[in-house]
């Protein structure tokens, strides 16, 4: 075991130095403990470079302490859990933790891809655009292959994930991102007033900067206080605290988007358990406390590992007891820069000197380094001497125009701070410039979101608390909680001074973009060339586009594109902000729709019965359909289903048509409404009968079909296609609702009501005479075609038969209330056994309706008409129907449409496709010529041969004649036969039989 | 987003369908050709304040006439279609 | 002649398995019943006559039909508002079947038999609220979703009719959904799914109790 860390402090900090948890970083074992992220573990075992950057590989160390982090990218895990670019910062540690560099190879220390380095001139701002113009044809076989090798940083698993992601709901009256002095005050004062609140927090610890920066709250240390405050919010009934739960998006109406990572902190998830967790959160109101970002300046070498964010330097001495450096020196150009330099002296750490960009240091810090006798050099640091093992020296360029150097081991580097304005901004409202802290703050944001403290440019502790706690008793109120939000926490405000610093020019690459590996020497090649409002400027040279956002990047961007363009930063502006504000992984937005669980699944209530006969199952909509009942034997799908064909055309079969969508008409008016949504009429239809109806959308296309019956005055039962029932339901309500309220008429979803199952073949009325009671007359004459009525079965169900045929064959459908579905199946196949009934498909019924000619989904695709399909005389002249006016224009009534037709292969033998298009024998294909294509094949059983339908200009005066099929996808060409579309008994003697 | 259904309270969008522009009124039977073709076709590209048709198929299934800020996604009032429920409509 | 049994068979009657599910190092937080029998019949107010609706099934249930998104209970009958205009009869088979309503509501409502078409499940228990989040977006908490609040809303892009029901003697709310009968294995895996690491109780009734 690895106990040893040698850049750990032996007291303080938020760690419990009595849980040691050992870890693995590029296969070298290393120990932290209980409290560390990745980065601060790291930097205790004194491990500076951390990884490679993105285009130059430049070695590439610890910046910052928080999810701003752009550089400690590493793969976390391994195997199927491998996860690429998580920030090292943020990373919990936990024992047995192994994380991996990234965009390095060889090794991290010995990465040949370096050499880009020597090449960086061409990887300035556009290089794609530029170097990878030409050849044209070098795109695909060079360019692109090298790129996709070189490029992206870590690796993804590539096989699934194995853990479980969860997605939900919750409602609040305050919802409140971040848990510093701000968001603690907020949650109190709205907690108090009696406000359902919600706090996310980030971070698994809860105080935000108070956890490295402390201070003073009502009169007792801050660690104090928040213990003190977390015990009184859990102490109210409606406040939830949420730990590792970022808050990375605000969507319209009170909708926000946060992520918790419930599991992350342990090696994978315990059991039942998932490893993250989307909530979507529905706020009245909401306080964005999420604090601030250091940034960065702008300096040759500011890359080199060991040059860190002031605050993050801080962090890791006073929260982690982690020690980044020996010898720190500091480059600032305010006040709270100046709080690293308090913190590493009382860790006991040397400081080498402070670089100060303003000429005018307070005498307090004057005194402190006199006291501790290191220098204040008023200039700017102006480039780093160090490397991969990290900073060895400093040369500054001082005030007046003389340089110095000063040797150091780390460097912190403090350019003020940014307001975090990614939520408050991310409805398109733009952040406004504030010039005593020369940076954004919030600006545009929704009305019920307001920000409080540092991320509302209040810096100081006591003005944090001051805004948080208003806004949170505000929220209360305005959300309707009129309790007494109490005495707000009081602290003192420190002093804020800070003298603007971007960029120090100088020789050397100086970035501003660490992640993309963008400098300042990219941005002024952007502004040259032209790209110079912010929205070009970041696309040109990708500025603040990788995973970081720009956190760190963004505003030091612009402000140098302002320099050199002779213009303010306001006006310059900021590009749009977008959630979400961390990275989320898909799996969290996926949840538990993943896999077999991706959609919901719609059984029949004989779906279990399907499975015991082997049935193959199609995925229709979101229904499983039995597809073909495979026998032992049988050597394919083709011949299953033409064993299920001939035995319903010579004896009888069934076929689950359950999933047909089934809607009760009720109403004095059922049938004049009917008559409006259909295109024939059936307030006509006498009470007993069935009649087959077409409905058309507005523009005259057909929209859907399907049979209606008239089961009495005042109610009918309308049937649509399976994968039209949820869509005809609505439309039916729109027409009750608001095209044809006049009428009195109800409607209901009866599809899962009753299981449906239609019976076809000459022993069809063999079959139902076992089970339907004896006094049912079933004869041609007691129930002739199209006749529908409710009978009595043996034993005493209900049932409604209905005489119609898809098939083409004597047939019934008969239907029984949903759970009695099962066992009519089952006395279907014992009454049937002696009949040999058999069970059939999808797929059979699909080679039967085409035999007869019948039109389906295929045919009915949103561009026929009625008269397309064969139907046009069903269109009633007499009245007003959905559609009608448009389906008379011009070109829809036109001579030369494409119609339905039947086709059949000059060569018997040859099998046919469906999607091949239709030309004139003879002709070269092609778009003039094309006069239409195949819309369903099948092989007929009963002609043996393989058959089709296809949509054929004039194809019904065209019967006979000899036409090409070409199918460019598959690569075949043949002639086929134009026919009559009704291959078997084009008379229709046997279902009227 | 969102919307108050005013039978079923506040919901979220994922209940609602969108139908679109509910300004366009159906001409009555025997209106010409012309007339149908722009109640089919013709619709204004409102940036702004936009009346619309919406479903509550995953709800009450009430059709609802709304007006909906296109820009800001803001919806400022919610109706009933004339014929929601059992309301009596002239014939 | 064959002897054909004519046995019912409940969509959820496959995939419930009777007994514990999920994480079981913790007191199970949800319990899961379903009931397997029940008459449900859906009543619509023909038009303008809404009033005259009111009247009929005051007289047939001795309590009003609730014109809001409720639930209203007598000792055989539960109506639940399923929107403008129209409720839900849940009852115990037998009771309230569509042809003793269908005279009852002759001259005012359009009636359909509902029985067949949905499963019946009632979630409760200690963690039944963080469970059902993870499936409707609805606010349950006490105060915005009382005993006999009703909502017909989704889970799953499917639609439910959802309502509170009287606590459980020990205190605990109790939810009913009514889900559609096609779709209820695949939501019965979906709240599973939800539920288990809270860990589950799961059982049936035959009848509504």
């Amino acid at each position: 075991m690895i106990t040893s860390q040698p850049h750990r402090l032996t007291s303080g900090g938020l760690i419990d130095r009595s849980l040691l948890l050992n870890f693995r970083f590029d296969g070298k074992t290393f120990a932290g403990f209980q409290g560390d992220t990745l980065a601060s573990a790291l930097i205790a075992n004194g491990v500076k470079l951390v990884g490679r950057s993105f285009k130059y590989h430049r070695p590439r160390g610890i910046l910052t302490a928080g999810s701003e982090e752009p550089n400690a990218l590493v793969e976390l895990r391994t195997g199927a859990r491998r996860e690429p670019n998580t920030k090292a910062t943020t990373a919990e540690l936990y024992d047995g933790l192994e994380a991996a560099s990234q965009n390095r190879w060889p090794s991290l220390r010995h990465d040949l891809m370096a050499v880009n380095q020597l090449f960086s001139p061409m990887f300035v701002a556009g290089f794609y655009y530029k170097t990878f113009m030409w050849p044209a044809k070098f795109w695909e076989a060079v360019y692109e292959p090298a790129i996709r090798r070189a490029a992206g940083l870590g690796r993804a698993a590539g096989v699934a994930d194995p853990d479980h992601y969860d997605k939900t709901w919750a409602h609040c009256d305050v919802l409140i991102a971040g848990s510093g002095p701000a968001g603690l005050a907020a949650a109190l004062a709205a907690g108090r007033s009696g406000a359902r609140v919600i706090l996310c927090e980030d971070d698994f610890a809860l105080g935000g900067r108070l956890l490295a920066d402390g201070g003073t709250i009502d009169g007792v240390p801050a660690a104090e206080w928040i213990s003190r405050t977390l015990a009184e919010l859990a102490s109210l009934p409606d406040v939830r605290i949420m730990t590792r739960t970022t808050l990375f998006g605000v969507y319209d109406g009170g909708t926000y988007g946060a992520i918790e990572r419930v599991n992350d902190h342990l090696p994978s998830p315990p059991e039942h358990q998932v490893r993250q967790r989307l909530w979507r959160i529905v706020a009245k109101r909401s306080i964005v406390a999420a604090g601030a970002i250091e940034r960065p300046i702008v300096f040759a070498g500011n890359d080199t590992p060991g040059v860190m964010m002031a605050s993050a330097m801080r962090s890791y001495i006073a929260r982690y007891a982690a020690t980044p450096a020996k010898r720190i020196a500091l480059f600032t150009n305010n006040d709270d820069g100046w709080r690293t330099v308090e913190a590493a002296l009382d860790a006991g750490l040397q400081i080498a000197a402070v670089v100060d960009a303003r000429p005018d240091v307070s005498a307090a810090h004057r005194a402190l380094a006199a006291k501790t006798g290191f220098a204040i050099l008023n200039g700017f640091v102006s480039g780093v001497d160090g490397g991969k093992d990290g900073v060895r020296k400093i040369s500054i360029s001082l005030a007046g125009g003389a340089r110095a150097e000063v040797e150091a081991d780390g460097l912190a580097v403090s350019g003020g701070w940014n307001p975090a304005v990614g939520l408050t901004s991310s409805h398109r409202g733009r952040p406004k410039w504030q010039d005593d802290i020369s940076a954004f703050v919030p600006d545009g944001a929704p009305p019920d979101m307001v920000a409080a403290g540092a991320a509302n440019g209040a810096f100081g502790l006591g003005a944090c608390l001051r805004q948080g706690f208003a806004a949170g008793a505000a929220a209360a109120q305005s959300a309707g909680h009129s309790g007494s939000a109490g005495t707000p926490p009081v602290a003192d405000d420190e002093a804020f001074s800070l003298t603007p610093l971007w960029h120090v020019a100088g020789k050397g690459k100086a970035f501003v973009d660490y992640q993309h590996d963008v400098t300042a020497a990219d941005i002024e090649l952007a502004q040259r060339e032209g790209f110079e409002s912010v929205e070009h400027l970041k696309r040109y040279t990708t500025l603040g586009m990788a995973t970081d956002q720009g956190k760190t990047s963004n505003v030091a961007g612009l402000a140098i594109m302002a320099a050199i363009s002779g213009k303010s930063i306001p006006e310059t502006g900021t590009t749009i902000y977008r959630p979400p504000y961390v990275p989320v992984a898909i799996g969290a937005f996926a949840g538990h729709h993943r896999d077999e669980n991706f959609h919901a699944t719609r059984l029949t209530p004989s779906h279990h019965w399907a499975v015991e006969q082997g049935a193959v199952f199609v995925d229709t909509g979101l229904w499983k359909r039995a597809q073909w009942y495979p026998r032992a034997g049988e050597k394919d799908w083709l011949e299953t289903v033409i064993r299920e064909v001939k035995a319903v055309r010579s004896g009888v079969g069934f076929c689950d048509v359950s999933t047909l969508g089934k809607i009760d008409v009720h109403g004095p008016d059922a049938g004049t409404f009917l008559d409006r949504v259909y295109i024939n009429t059936f307030s006509n239809l006498a009470v007993g009968k069935a009649r087959y109806g077409l409905m058309l959308r507005e523009d005259g296309m057909v929209y859907d079909d399907g049979t209606t019956s008239r089961l009495a005055e005042d109610h009918y039962f309308l049937t649509t296609t399976t994968a039209k029932a949820g869509p005809v339901m609505q439309h039916l309500e729109f027409c009750r609702q608001v095209l044809f309220p006049q009428f009195d008429v109800q409607l209901t979803s009866v599809s899962d009501q009753w299981a449906q199952f239609s019976i076809a073949g000459p022993k069809t009325r063999d079959l139902l005479r076992e089970i339907v009671d004896p006094a049912e007359d079933l004869s041609n004459e007691g129930f002739p075609f199209m006749g529908a009525r409710e009978v009595s079965l043996r034993g005493g169900i209900r049932a409604r038969l209905f005489r119609i045929s898809f098939s083409g064959e004597m047939a019934f459908e008969i239907s029984v209330p949903a759970r009695y579905g099962d066992a009519l199946v089952r006395n279907l196949m014992l009454a049937g056994k002696q009949f040999g009934v058999t069970p059939y498909g999808t797929e059979a019924l699909g080679v039967m309706r085409i035999e007869k000619g019948h039109v389906a989904g295929p045919e009915l695709n949103g561009t026929t008409t009625a008269a397309d399909l064969g139907l046009g005389k069903m269109m009633s002249t007499k009245k007003d129907f959905v559609g009608r006016v448009m389906a008379g224009r011009e070109a829809l009534v036109a001579p030369d449409r494409q119609v339905v037709v039947g086709i059949k292969p000059t060569d018997r033998a040859r099998r046919l496709r469906s999607g091949a298009h239709v030309v004139p024998k003879g002709e070269i294909p092609g778009p003039a010529n094309d006069q239409g294509y195949v819309t369903s094949v099948c092989f007929s059983p009963m002609l043996d041969q393989w058959i089709g339908l296809a949509l054929v200009e004039r194809g019904r005066e065209r019967i006979g004649e000899i036409v090409h099929a070409h199918d460019p996808l598959r690569g075949e060409d043949y002639d086929v036969e134009l026919c009559n579309p009704v291959f078997y008994d084009p008379d229709g003697g046997r279902q009227r039989g | 987003m969102r919307i108050v259904c005013p039978f079923c309270g506040e919901r979220e969008l994922g209940e609602f369908t969108c139908l679109g522009d509910a300004k366009p009124l159906r001409p009555a039977a025997g209106a010409s050709e012309d007339e149908v073709f722009d109640y089919v076709y013709l619709r204004d590209n409102i940036a702004g304040e936009a009346s619309e048709h919406w479903y509550h198929g995953g709800g009450c299934r009430a059709w609802l006439k709304i007006t909906r800020n296109t820009l800001t996604h803001e919806i400022s009032s919610v109706e009933p279609a004339a014929g929601v429920g059992a309301r009596q409509v002239a014939k | 002649m064959a002897e054909f049994s004519w046995l019912s068979r409940s969509p959820l009657e496959h995939v419930l398995v009777v007994g514990a599910h999920g994480a079981r190092d913790v007191a199970p937080g949800i319990s899961l019943t379903e009931v397997r029998n029940f008459d449900l019949i859906q009543v619509m107010a023909r038009r303008g006559k809404g009033a005259e609706l009111a009247n009929a099934a005051k007289v047939r249930f001795g309590m009003a039909a609730p014109d809001l998104p409720k639930a209203v209970s007598a000792s055989d009958v539960t109506l639940i508002w399923s929107g403008p205009d129209q409720f839900l009869v849940l009852s115990k088979s037998g009771k309230h079947t569509i042809d003793i309503l269908s005279q009852a509501f002759s001259q005012s409502a359009s009636l359909s038999d509902q029985s067949h078409a949905r499963a019946l499940i009632s979630v409760s228990g200690a963690k039944a609220r963080a469970m059902l989040a993870k499936l409707s977006s609805l606010d349950l908490h006490p105060a915005a979703f009382p005993i006999y609040a009703a909502a017909a809303t989704s889970i799953d892009h499917t639609s439910v009719n959802l309502w509170r029901g009287d606590d459980r003697p020990d205190g605990q709310a109790v939810f009913n959904l009514l889900v559609f009968a096609s779709f209820a294995e695949s939501l019965w895996h979906t709240m599973l799914d939800s539920a288990a690491e809270y860990g589950v109780d799961i059982g049936y009734s035959g009848e509504l109790g």
